[in-house]
């Protein structure tokens, strides 16, 4: 499925729709060096507010190190850019290991408030003295945690569309070469 | 090769009946192996078509109770399209005028079924 997919053109849509834009992308590599190593701090806060609540339990069971560095790895890459197709197809496939252990997508919504709510406390101790950067900072972090978020949600998308073909095929007995045949055949 | 014999056992089939105006071998997948169409239908779509109505007849059979398909009729104001399994790979498709007397082209149908079914 990943690879039918044009990630240029969905990380163009996706930056318009969640107005990500190239200002916002220097912003973020430029504040690397101030930011990055508080991301620490925003991972071990994310999970403690995680472990509050009882419905996340069965998804850091026994995980919980490799999830954190997983985490603090992908929070850097937002200092790090490029948000390119590349990147754009990295959170489609982080999007898919979600959907793979069945985490709900509201989890992965509300996660991304979560940690947008962390980065902005982040950005406004660094940034004190400078309100300016402060104001134009958090507004490139709300961009970017916006761009992830949005194309994770399309691998939910992607997969329920996928479950309901599944569904379909199998009460017709049509085969999925005999649907991508149908497919092929109405193109255009 | 095989094309050419399962075109000749077409060709013998729409000869057959001045009321049959086409018809088709479809692999089970919806991919066309013979055909005698008149041009302006897309090869494409009458196979994927095809095959999916069948697969859809298989289905409702089952479901239904009535036993292995054997046909799906198809009639619209302009006709009818008829298909029936030929052996377990293909399918034969066939478009008829809609004053076609059924009972006959089900005969001449079910035979060259036969010998695709042979063939494939
Ligand atoms: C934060 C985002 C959004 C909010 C809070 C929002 C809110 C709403 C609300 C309150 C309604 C009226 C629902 C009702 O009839 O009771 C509505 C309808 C609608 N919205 Fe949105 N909307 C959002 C984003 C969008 C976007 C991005 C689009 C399209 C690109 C969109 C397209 C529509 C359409 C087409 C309807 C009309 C549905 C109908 O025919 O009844 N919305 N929205
Ligand atoms: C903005 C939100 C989130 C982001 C960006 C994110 C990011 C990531 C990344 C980068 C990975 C590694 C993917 C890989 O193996 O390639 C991962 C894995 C994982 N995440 Fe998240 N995550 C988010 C939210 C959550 C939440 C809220 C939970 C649970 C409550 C969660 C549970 C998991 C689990 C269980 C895995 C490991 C899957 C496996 O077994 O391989 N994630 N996540």
């Amino acid at each position: 499925m990943e690879n039918k997919i044009d990630f240029e053109q969905l990380a163009h849509e996706t930056r318009i729709l969640t107005g990500f834009t190239n200002a916002h992308e220097t912003l973020l590599i430029e504040a690397a060096p101030d930011i990055t190593p508080h991301l620490v701090h925003v991972t071990e806060a994310f999970y403690k507010i995680l472990h509050t609540l009882p419905k996340a339990q069965p998804f850091l069971d026994g995980r919980l190190e490799a999830l954190k560095k997983a985490h603090l790895n992908w929070l850097e890459s937002l200092f790090t850019g490029p948000f390119d197709a590349d990147f754009a197809q990295g959170m489609y496939h982080v999007g898919m290991v979600h959907v793979r252990v069945k985490l709900p997508v509201e989890f992965m919504q509300g996660a991304g408030t979560l940690i947008l709510s962390e980065l902005i406390s982040v950005a406004k101790e660094v940034y004190q003295d400078d309100a300016q950067r402060q104001a134009d900072i958090i507004r490139a972090i709300n961009g970017v945690i916006g761009f992830s978020v949005t194309i994770m949600q399309e691998s939910y998308q992607a997969s329920s569309l996928a479950e309901e073909l599944d569904k379909f095929l199998a009460i017709t007995g049509m085969s999925r070469t005999l649907f991508n045949n149908l497919a092929l055949a109405y193109e255009n | 090769m095989r094309s050419d014999l399962l075109t000749n056992v077409l060709s013998e089939l729409n000869g057959a009946s001045a009321d049959i105006e086409a018809s088709a071998v479809i692999s089970t997948d919806g991919l066309m192996m013979a055909a005698q169409l008149p041009s302006g239908l897309d090869e494409d779509r009458v196979g994927a078509m095809g095959a999916a109505m069948l697969s859809l007849g298989d289905r409702t059979a089952q479901e239904l109770s009535r036993g292995k398909l054997e046909q799906v009729l198809i009639k619209g104001d302009s006709g009818y399209v008829l298909m029936t399994h030929a052996g377990s790979e293909a399918v034969l498709s066939v478009l008829a005028k809609s004053e076609a007397r059924l009972g006959l082209i089900f005969l001449d149908v079910k035979r060259a079924a036969e010998s695709i079914a042979k063939l494939v």
